[in-house]
């Protein structure tokens, strides 16, 4: 009788945790992506574009480089479910939305600071991806991954013409 | 050229479906076809153990018994000398006995497949007279004349199986021993008292009574107390309970077995048992 309260513990505990990480990790995705649909509404008439050159009738009085970047790493759910997913393959759904979360909020993140800083167009976009390794403990794994969105931030004399 | 903004689509780089139902699909298939193949593997060791000559076994696995530890106590020959004795007793013995002396507190035995057979110091430590010790080791020969001892192969082999699943499926959950401890015990209650009644048929063989063969279980601390502290002593493995000894006298007086009688002492050198 005790041996069966000893297994369910020991299989009841990583159960719960589980589906605390994914009460937890719903309730923040949903906030986030509440967060960007709005900050992408907002910014939607800045241009980013990934042109390598600026349209010949801008009229440029200046360039900068400008940055966005977000590291995120995996919660206890997410990596359980990719998990399961090295075993029968297929798309590893719980990395979809936190790339694409990731992605979203980098671009964003350099679109704010180009406006802050004056500009009025981004063009040569660019996004790189960097697995963060752990530092301790080197049994493999990643300590997260950086997303990273840079460009070419512009100030235009004119803005009529974009 | 006219610039518009657009905003993103929520669909096109991220699936829609739901992660908890994924999650349940994939943890219910997965396990469907690990316990399958664990059964098949359960199976087909079982199989192979059933009809594996016990000759054959000898020969495969010759090394391990003979690598048997603890040449250095001195109760290693008389011990020897008494398993001699009753696998004598036992007709039809395919296999050639070796004892092993492990240093160990918790009084204990084990089967090694190719006819090893281990005792614990604390064992041999608490062993009041030879007819206890004899039962003992008749209780190990019966797990070899049943087969048991190769019999938790398949159930390891499964379990293994299935623990693998579970750490290449990156679950960091943590099974610990006592998991695998506890399905193996709980299998085993009636693999042990069938060897019980064949140790016991050695031991009225050998002395002509069964006096003593209870006598070292009543010696032994309480099955409930000392489960949680370890589980690999020979109380958990071999759960002792008033059923159990119980179930011996029952055995003797179906077999018209005398429950008394003269016990053999053990040799004059052998340690003085700690008890009393």
């Amino acid at each position: 009788m005790t041996d069966w309260i000893v297994v369910a513990v020991q299989i009841g505990l990583p159960a719960a945790l589980l589906l605390l990480a994914y009460v937890v990790g719903t309730a923040v995705e949903s906030r986030h992506y509440r967060s960007l649909r709005a900050r992408e509404l907002r910014t939607r008439g800045f241009p980013v574009v990934t042109f390598r050159e600026a349209p010949p009738e801008w009229r440029i009085t200046g360039s900068e480089l400008v940055t966005g970047s977000v590291v995120i790493s995996l919660d206890y759910f997410k990596r359980f479910l990719a998990g399961l997913r090295l075993l029968v393959g297929g798309r590893i759904r719980s990395y979809e939305t936190l790339l694409d979360r990731a992605r979203r909020e980098a671009i964003l993140r350099l679109k704010e600071d180009a406006f802050a800083r004056g500009c009025h167009a981004v063009i040569n976009l660019r996004m790189e991806a960097m697995r963060l390794n752990r530092t301790l403990g080197a049994e493999g794994g990643t300590a997260g991954v950086e997303i990273l969105a840079y460009g070419t931030a512009l100030k235009l004399e004119k803005r009529g013409a974009v | 050229m006219r610039f518009e903004g657009r905003i993103p689509r929520d669909d096109v780089n991220v699936s829609r479906n739901s992660m908890l139902g994924e999650a349940a699909t994939l943890v219910a298939g997965i396990a469907i076809v690990v316990l399958a193949l664990a059964v098949l593997v359960y199976g087909a060791v079982e199989l192979v153990v059933r009809f594996l000559p016990a000759d054959v076994e000898a020969r495969w696995f010759r090394g391990i018994a003979a690598e048997a530890p603890g040449t250095g106590d001195p109760r290693l020959a008389p011990t020897q000398a008494l398993l001699d004795r009753l696998a004598a007793r036992w007709d039809g013995n395919p296999y050639v006995f070796r004892v092993g002396v492990m240093p160990a507190e918790a009084p204990n035995a084990l089967a090694l497949p190719g006819g090893g057979i281990l005792v614990t110091t604390g064992l041999l430590d608490r062993v009041r007279s030879e007819n206890e010790l004899a039962f003992v080791l008749g209780h190990e020969l019966g797990h070899f004349r049943h087969r048991d001892h190769l019999r938790g192969f398949g159930r390891r082999a499964a379990l293994g199986l299935i623990f693998a699943a579970l750490a290449a499926g990156g679950a960091s959950v943590s099974f610990p021993a006592t998991v695998s401890a506890f399905t193996e015990r709980s299998f085993d209650r009636d693999q042990e008292r069938e060897a019980d009644t064949f140790g016991l048929g050695l031991v009225a063989a050998e002395y002509g009574h069964v006096a003593g063969a209870e006598g070292f279980f009543q010696g032994l601390p309480d099955a409930h107390a000392s489960v949680a502290a370890n589980v690999s002593s020979w109380v958990a493995t071999h759960p002792v309970s008033a059923e159990r000894i119980e179930a011996i006298s029952v055995e003797a007086s179906a077999r018209g077995w005398p429950t008394v009688g003269a016990l053999t002492p053990l040799p004059p050198d052998w340690a003085p048992p700690p008890r009393e």
